[in-house]
């Protein structure tokens, strides 16, 4: 194993500015950077590069990535999912955080059968210590033209406008995987929602998929934007644990996504040896204007 | 728990419960189509069982309004004879679109429930249907294949595929080269429940139960991960000790009856060749170890044979299935099915998991069980062919 030392490129958490507007800069930097001398200064925490990393490691700093793109991107019509990773580097240091540099497809959350669309991406995430959600910054090929994007938000809109509140609904998917046409939407906004909640939680030991939407508190139309308060079940690997999490959102089509969430985590302490538990309860208020 | 005292082929478990009998018509219908010499079900592929909620005297009239249209051929299982219980209606593919545009504009409250999963009942029909290939397991003992599905109660696609198979094997046999060969050399036993009382949970109470239903002595909470419960590493990497936890390994190693009786029969018969375990999702074609990420001394041969199994599998559908250890490619996993299964003599010990890769997860649509179920069937055969080729 090669020991490299560099400064942190990775942005600062804290930072509001919509990752998907910086350019791929720091791959770059990054690349300038490998062979420099060590600072060996007191912020330096000594990353060492996997010489083999974990594809499924890769993977799962790929996902979280994306859950950060697709928060930010706040575009429900244009939802993304991992589709391979090409290229990734790992790094881990002292204090056992994690940072990694990738390159990954991606395919579309909604895709049509046999539409087979792929995007790339290229993406640093890093996992720290101190605060639960990693750091991401990430850029992406535009699959679809901002114009076209934007237009296909403002229809998804007009139909989640259309629709009574669909509070009787219980569970969506119900049992046997079936999500009726018009709650559709629905489905694609919570997955925004959980996008946000899921980035969050992401570790280079956890990882997330939205199960189930279990229960509908509100969805409010009337006013300009969607109001949507919602439970949805996560499913957590490696736990194998189904975390309810409640999630209260505010949509409209091309503004960013306001959202807060509260996942109930289990109270009996995690004796599992392997995964890294996330911190606790956390009631977090994002607003974006 | 019961399970069949004398080991059959086909080893069929006995749930502790009872299926609707609405189901019942389903079954019979479908019995009487296999018995024409379709083996592939494709006629029944987009027919769904609709649950109406009747809620007052005008929905009852819509409902006959619609159950009495000629030209739909829907077929009224369950009457709304008190309101408040919901009809169960049989919609042909063909107007399926109709049916839901109807109940949409009318503003009737339904649900697809697609209940192709009367497994006991299921398997009952294909034992009477095929009794010449099912024994009671005397006579001369053959090398044999364990076919295990369903060993986490959420995981459906598991066992749905597990119970088409059941029918697939025995119509195919006599009529497929492979599995008819397969069948001439070894004795496949399958089993398509492997934790009834975690699927019944699924069904009656939380659709994302995992576990078994077993009670832990100091813990209010129920059961433990049946796929950490076997005697390989037990305790270790990738489980839990807290009862509470969706990977607690339990109180020792097959604990669990539905794991000990499993376990037993297999190593009483002494000489099985091969083991595989299905469970959904993340779309993965495995092998041991799972305690791990070291390779198993035989990790060349599983691994050409699971990649074969993965290039059958894509070409009915495209659909992928990555390929790898369970403790390189999922998590360490200690305790589980297959490391057992390796450690004790079955070399070829495979796991798979289904589709999809988190879109539906768990609740995989039922639209995609049979070719889920079709697409599983070429990377088991994969592996039973080599099975059969090596021993």
């Amino acid at each position: 194993m090669q020991l490299r030392r560099q400064p942190l490129s990775a942005p600062r958490p804290g930072d509001t500015r919509p990752a998907a507007q910086r350019l791929a800069v720091p791959l770059l930097l990054l690349l300038a950077l490998q062979g420099a001398a060590a600072s060996g200064g007191p912020e330096d925490s000594g990353w060492l590069q996997d010489a083999e990393p974990s594809s499924r490691l890769l993977s799962q700093a790929a996902r979280a990535a994306l859950h950060f793109f697709n928060f930010r991107a706040a575009s429900p019509s244009a939802l993304q999912v991992l589709a391979n990773v090409l290229d990734g580097r790992s790094w881990v240091n002292q204090k056992k955080e994690y940072k990694f540099d990738l390159v990954f497809t991606t395919e579309f959350y909604s895709a049509e059968e046999g539409e087979k669309r792929l995007g790339k991406c290229s993406a640093q995430v890093f996992f720290r210590n101190e605060k639960p959600r990693p750091a991401v910054n990430v850029t992406c090929t535009q699959l679809v033209k901002k114009e076209r994007r934007q237009e296909e938000d403002y229809q998804l809109y007009k139909l989640m406008k259309q629709l009574k509140s669909p509070l009787n609904a219980v569970s969506i998917p119900d049992s046997h995987g079936y999500i009726a046409p018009s709650l559709r939407p629905i489905w694609d906004l919570a997955f925004l929602g959980s996008s946000y909640v899921m980035w969050q939680k992401s570790t280079p030991f956890l990882h997330y998929y939205m199960s189930q939407i279990s229960s509908v508190k509100q969805w409010k139309t009337n006013d300009d934007a969607i109001d949507f308060d919602y439970t949805v079940l996560l499913h957590e690997f490696s736990t194998q644990e189904i975390i309810p999490c409640r999630i209260h959102l505010v949509w409209y089509p091309s503004k960013p996504l306001k959202v807060k969430y509260h996942c109930q985590e289990r109270q009996t302490p995690e004796e599992a040896s392997g995964t890294e538990e996330g911190s606790a309860v956390a009631l977090t208020e994002l607003s974006n204007f | 728990m019961s399970l069949p005292q004398t080991p059959y082929k086909y080893s069929l478990t006995q749930p502790l419960y009872d299926w609707h009998p609405w189901n019942m018509k389903w079954i019979l219908f479908f019995g009487a189509l296999i018995g024409s010499g379709i083996c592939d079900r494709e006629t029944f592929s987009g027919h769904q069982v609709f649950r109406i909620n009747i809620r007052n005297e005008d929905e009852i009239s819509k409902l006959n309004r619609l159950v009495n249209s000629d030209n739909l051929k829907l077929d009224l299982w369950k009457s709304p004879s008190t309101l408040g219980h919901p009809a169960d209606v049989l919609v042909p593919s063909f107007s399926l679109q109709e049916v839901k545009s109807f109940l949409e504009d009318h503003g009737l409250e339904y649900s697809v429930a697609i209940e192709d999963l009367q497994i006991h009942k299921e398997m009952d029909s294909i034992v009477k249907s095929y009794p010449h290939l099912f024994s009671t397991g005397k006579g001369r003992q053959r090398p044999a294949i364990w076919l295990n599905a369903g060993i986490h109660a959420r995981e459906w696609i598991s066992s749905a595929t597990a119970i088409w198979t059941a029918r697939k094997i025995a119509c195919d046999y006599g009529r497929d080269l492979v599995i008819t060969s397969i069948l001439e050399k070894m004795d496949i036993f399958l089993l398509p429940v492997a934790n009834p009382d975690g699927y019944v949970y699924t069904h009656t109470h939380n659709r994302l139960w995992r576990k078994t239903r077993s009670v832990n002595p100091r813990s209010t909470c129920i059961g433990a991960d049946p796929n950490r419960n076997w005697d390989s590493h037990f305790g270790g990497v990738g489980t839990s000790n807290d009862p509470c936890s969706d990977t607690y390994h339990g109180l020792h190693a097959h604990s669990e009856v539905e794991v000990k009786s499993v376990a037993d029969f297999i190593t009483n018969h002494g000489d099985f060749k091969c083991l595989i375990d299905l469970h959904s999702y993340s779309q993965l074609v495995m092998y041991p170890y799972g305690y791990t990420t070291s390779r198993v001394p035989d990790a060349d041969e599983l691994d050409m044979v699971a990649r074969n199994a993965s290039k059958a599998m894509a070409s009915l559908s495209g659909t992928q299935y990555q390929v790898g250890s369970v403790g390189s490619t999922v998590y360490t996993a200690s305790g589980n099915t297959i490391d057992w299964a390796y450690d004790n003599g079955i070399k070829y010990a495979f796991s798979f998991e289904l589709r999809d890769t988190g879109f539906y997860a768990f609740a995989l649509p039922a639209d995609q069980i049979i070719p889920t179920a079709q697409e599983t069937w070429l990377g088991l055969k994969t592996i039973m062919e080599h099975v059969r080729n090596n021993i």
